[in-house]
């Protein structure tokens, strides 16, 4: 359930940021304390997730981890080539 | 002005956000430009796709400043702003305001915080005030979060490419604050950069934060301040001696 609540996060964050929100995919790969978010957008709008020098990439990871902490737990946001 | 009208607003409802404003242009006979938008409240039926009764519910007050330097105020500058208001369509200048809000809204409820959101628009930018609960959470070490937040926010509302109006995301009056304390900061390493006779070097801030510091020491003649580094790691350099 906490896990579909970051899933969700940034599903709505990322399809916000691209052109192609329809091609947006976002899966979960849970661990005993930190899980990962898998997030895959279409090639066209990788720029668009990651930004200038990382920049998207470490906002939307700021507010994952700010999020997650909430909920007593860590995420780490991976975007999927 | 003859007649000095100060800050009246008025409330309107509408079925959405728009055409409360809609309506506000209509009755007021302003255009868009003229007026000062506070949204008080949304439509329910919009944005998730909920259907329910609540109206969205907007404050406009006509903006204070007034262009109309001929002899007779009141008509001329009345029937230019009609026409304007017809050619804009009227409308369409809420839209960025109205949309950041429920951005900032819809990634604040998937983050966990259900905090109430107002939006202002002043003149150049935007700002989206989040009603926080004191815990300071959501602005994270050195404004991190909520710097992350209001850049997203940007990002997604600019993406378009076409020239729209800057968000600035606040809570807690941390903005503010946060200018205050640089400012402090700032004089205070400006004394120590005079009394050692030795640069002092700042840590690394965002062009925003060190655009403040800069302002803070403009007026003192005896400093200098540059910046050095790239990106993230732009830093400031303050350096006894005079201007130069």
């Amino acid at each position: 359930m906490d896990g579909d609540t970051m899933k969700d996060l940034i599903k709505y964050i990322a399809q916000a940021l691209v052109d192609h929100p329809d091609q947006v995919d976002v899966s979960e790969v849970v661990g005993e304390q930190t899980s990962v978010i898998e997030l895959r957008v279409t090639k066209e709008d990788l720029g668009k997730v990651i930004g200038k020098q990382g920049k998207t990439a470490k906002a939307m990871r700021t507010i994952l981890s700010a999020a997650s902490s909430k909920l007593n737990k860590r995420s780490v946001l991976e975007i999927i080539e | 002005m003859s007649e000095s009208s100060p800050k009246e607003s008025f409330e309107f409802e509408g079925k959405t956000i728009d055409e409360a404003i809609a309506k506000a242009c209509n009755e007021l006979n302003l255009s868009r430009e003229k007026l000062n938008i506070e949204i008080l409240t949304e439509g329910a039926a919009g944005f998730l796709g909920l259907v329910g009764g609540k109206k969205a519910r907007i404050s406009a007050s006509i903006l204070s400043f007034n262009m109309d330097f001929d002899e007779t105020p009141g008509e001329a500058p009345l029937a230019a702003t009609k026409q304007k208001a017809a050619e804009s369509g009227g409308t369409e200048a809420g839209d960025t305001a109205l949309e950041a809000r429920e951005l900032t809204k819809g990634i604040l409820q998937r983050m966990g915080f259900d905090f109430p959101v107002t939006a202002r628009e002043d003149g150049e930018s935007v700002t989206i005030d989040i009603e926080g609960d004191g815990s300071g959470i959501l602005i994270g070490k050195g404004g991190q979060t909520l710097d992350a937040l209001q850049y997203l926010v940007n990002k997604a509302l600019n993406k378009n490419g076409t020239d729209r109006k800057r968000i600035i995301l606040d809570t807690e009056n941390y903005r503010s604050k946060r200018e205050s304390s640089l400012e402090a900061l700032a004089l205070k390493l400006g004394e120590k950069a005079k009394r050692t006779g030795k640069p002092v070097t700042v840590n690394p801030m965002n062009a925003h934060d060190r655009r403040i510091v800069h302002l803070a020491l403009q007026e003192d003649k005896e400093l200098t301040t540059r910046s050095r580094g790239e990106g993230a790691f732009r830093k400031i350099i303050i350096l006894p001696g005079k201007k130069g």
